[in-house]
């Protein structure tokens, strides 16, 4: 993502109208800046509202506000650096089953 | 035939088939708009017919064969909603296919959704079998329509998990029948509130068997493979049409005879949690989809096992969201693949400079799996995360459901659209899809939206209605439970955000992610060579002595009869003459007495 510029042109020739329109401003920096400051803000706020609007006895772990953020949040990190080690254990070369299964039933 | 004997024609005929009728069709269909009637036609014709049904609960048509009764059309508000699912599907399907002309895979596909419609309306296990093995062969050439070698194999390895979930099925039936000789659902006690579903206790003769066929059809643990082998290896297509009708028929079916069964409630948890770590490393989307669609089923199938109303609802509100959604998801691939030729991530992103339909699409999808608020999912969702949350013996399940809704937000909501049309510039820059595919993702976009923002629509449907209108007006909308989705959803994409930045997301890479699968493909072959590796061993050694010893009689033989040879040599030729003489006269003496 770093190699793009920092105030790319909105839109490109060949590029539908409807993809200018839509997308091409969030191919800027301040875009994925914005978003990033922006999400983490509106957690924040979800959970301040949760404590404000919906606020409820706690009872459990469920039911301490922010509960379901913090475990999204955790929940999805895990997943993806899970990706790491999984990936060296698990991937293989593309032609991994097609090369091999046609050679199986071979007499070597 | 009068308006009256048409209409109830129409009121007492399986729905099902009539889109086996229309499929009969296509083949002679030959330009586009002929295939259009046909293949909108036949669904449409379906959905009057299941909207003017005679009745719920009844049976509206029934047939002997060979002294078995079999309940050809029996609709109830449980088949219902599955019906209609399916029905939607077929037709959306059929719009979806339009672009091109393959009439062996357009009637099939046909053959298949219409199978898969007429065994959620039989009421009766014999013709039960019937529908789901017709979907399973139907289903297959929807493996084998790009006609490669690899599709070729795939398809091989989808049919013998099919049959063998038809074998069991029938297995199961036999004994059931033979034990109690009796086969419609509606005989089989118990009915929950009224509605024949969970009708079968698990120690009733042939039930195990046939949770097994149900199971292997659903993706169960161990034996879902040859959903993520298939499912990517097909047309632009046949992905679509393969991810609405097989695991949900299967859905429909263990809630029919299983629902309120514990053990599913832990292999549904399981289901939804194990796909969401290989979807991650996964390089092909469709496969990435297919294994968010094995996580989907798992709700449903955990939701079956809790087997309380709500949870019942919360299946069959899933089950129909989940065939809007999923197939919305697969069509954008679909599009992308008909566009691009491939699904690998590593070789796609930026395409919504130049495909920002199918990408608008793609994102409704997206935030409809994700169960965004306003978006199908989360009416759908909602249910089974409060079914769950509502036993606390369920707790350790309930958060499973829960890592798989962030898990699920991860590869279907971000991963799939963000990796083919943005990301980084693969350079790519194909047309738009086709105005068929448009209009087809635009009809599953709709609909996505039309549930999110209108659940009672959906609601309306569902097994239990009286339960479900008092979820919507009770708890699906209240402020806690909206926040609490959305601080999931927000700090989870923040967690991405944050994860990109550091660039700690794991980079997209060819290759394939070995799975289960592994134990046929590569395991047991393997083994097998292994354990005959002595054999070939003695066998080579037994030749190799049967060689010496034949080598050796032929140059004993060469050395006695050669022309120089030892009886050349040594025997004069008036004895050779003689003993031929002799050795003539024993056949003729043979011949004469035999």
């Amino acid at each position: 993502m770093s190699d793009e510029p920092e105030h790319p042109q909105l839109g490109e020739v060949g590029e539908h109208p409807l993809s200018v329109l839509l997308f091409s401003w969030m191919r800027t920096k301040l875009f994925r800046n914005v978003m990033f400051i922006g999400l983490g803000a509106l957690g924040a706020m979800l959970i301040g509202f949760e404590m404000v609007l919906a606020f409820q006895p706690i009872k459990d772990v469920t039911s301490v506000p922010g509960f379901y953020g913090i475990f999204g949040f955790l929940a999805f990190g895990l997943a993806v650096l899970s990706g790491w080690p999984l990936g060296k254990l698990l991937r293989r070369p593309e032609d991994y089953y097609e090369k091999r299964s046609g050679e199986a039933g071979r007499d070597r | 035939m009068t308006v009256e004997r048409l209409a109830d024609f129409l009121s007492n005929t399986n729905p099902g088939f009539f889109i086996l009728a229309a499929a009969l069709l296509v083949p002679l269909a030959r330009d586009v708009v002929t295939r259009a009637i046909v293949m909108v036609g036949g669904p449409v014709v379906a959905l009057v017919a299941l909207i003017n049904a005679e009745g719920l609960g009844m049976n509206l048509s029934t047939v002997q064969v060979l002294g078995l009764d079999l309940v050809l059309y029996r609709p109830d508000s449980l088949s219902f909603v599955f019906g209609l699912a399916f029905i939607i599907a077929a037709a959306i399907m059929g719009v979806y296919s339009l672009h091109r002309r393959d009439a062996l895979q357009d009637s099939t596909a046909m053959i298949y959704a219409g199978a898969a419609v007429t065994a959620v309306f039989v009421g009766d296990l014999v013709s039960l079998f019937m529908a789901w093995e017709l979907t399973a062969i139907a289903s297959v050439f929807q493996v084998l329509a790009p006609r490669t070698r690899e599709s070729g194999r795939a398809a091989m390895r989808y049919l013998f998990f099919q049959v063998a979930s038809g074998m069991c099925v029938l297995a199961g039936v036999c004994l059931y029948a033979a034990a109690e000789g009796k086969t419609a659902f509606s005989q089989i006690a118990p009915s929950m509130a009224g509605l024949p579903v969970g009708v079968m206790d698990i120690g009733a003769p042939g039930a195990v068997l046939l949770l097994a066929g149900f199971g292997i059809k659903a993706a169960f643990p161990m034996v879902h493979n040859w959903l993520q082998d298939a499912y990517p290896k097909t047309t632009e297509t046949g992905a679509v049409v393969l991810s609405a009708f097989t695991t949900k028929l299967a859905v429909y079916a263990l809630a029919r005879y299983f629902a309120g069964l514990d053990a599913l409630i832990w292999i549904g948890a399981i289901m939804t949690v194990f796909p969401v770590f290989f979807a991650v490393i996964e390089n092909d989307l469709r496969k990435v989809l297919a294994y968010s669609l094995n996580n989907q089923v798992g709700f449903m199938v955990c939701a079956v096992g809790i087997g309380t109303q709500l949870a019942v609802n919360g299946a069959a509100a899933h089950a129909f969201a989940h065939i809007m959604y999923k197939a919305l998801l697969f069509m954008s691939m679909g599009a992308v693949l008909y566009r691009t030729g491939t699904t690998k991530a590593s070789e796609l992103g930026g395409l919504h400079r130049t495909m920002p339909w199918t990408t608008l699409f793609c994102l409704v999808g997206a935030a409809s799996i994700s169960a965004l608020p306003l978006f199908s999912g989360f009416a759908a969702k909602s249910m089974v995360m409060s079914a769950s949350h509502a036993d606390p013996a369920l707790f350790v399940v309930w958060l499973m459901l829960l890592f798989a809704s962030a898990g699920v937000l991860e590869h279907s909501g971000i991963k799939v659209p963000f990796f083919a049309f943005f990301s980084h510039d693969s350079g790519k820059r194909p047309q738009e899809a086709p105005f068929n595919m448009l209009l087809a993702m635009g009809m599953a976009a709709a609909l996505c939206i039309l549930i999110g923002v209108a659940p009672g629509a959906l609601y309306q449907f569902l097994p239990y209605q009286d339960s479900a209108i008092d979820y919507l007006a009770t708890e699906l909308w209240t402020t806690g439970h909206v926040l609490q989705q959305l601080q999931l959803l927000v700090l989870a994409a923040f967690a991405f955000m944050l994860l990109q930045w550091r660039q700690l997301y794991p980079a997209e890479q060819p290759g394939v992610i070995i799975d289960v699968e592994w134990i046929w493909r590569k395991g047991a072959p393997t083994l097998g060579d292994w354990l005959s590796r002595p054999l070939r061993r003695a066998g080579r050694g037994l030749a190799g002595l049967a060689d010496g010893i034949g080598a050796g009689m032929a140059g004993a033989a060469r050395q006695v009869f050669a022309p120089g040879g030892w009886v050349a040599a040594k025997v004069p030729s008036s004895g050779t003459a003689v003993l031929g003489l002799v050795i003539l006269g024993i056949v003729l003496a043979i011949a004469l007495f035999s």
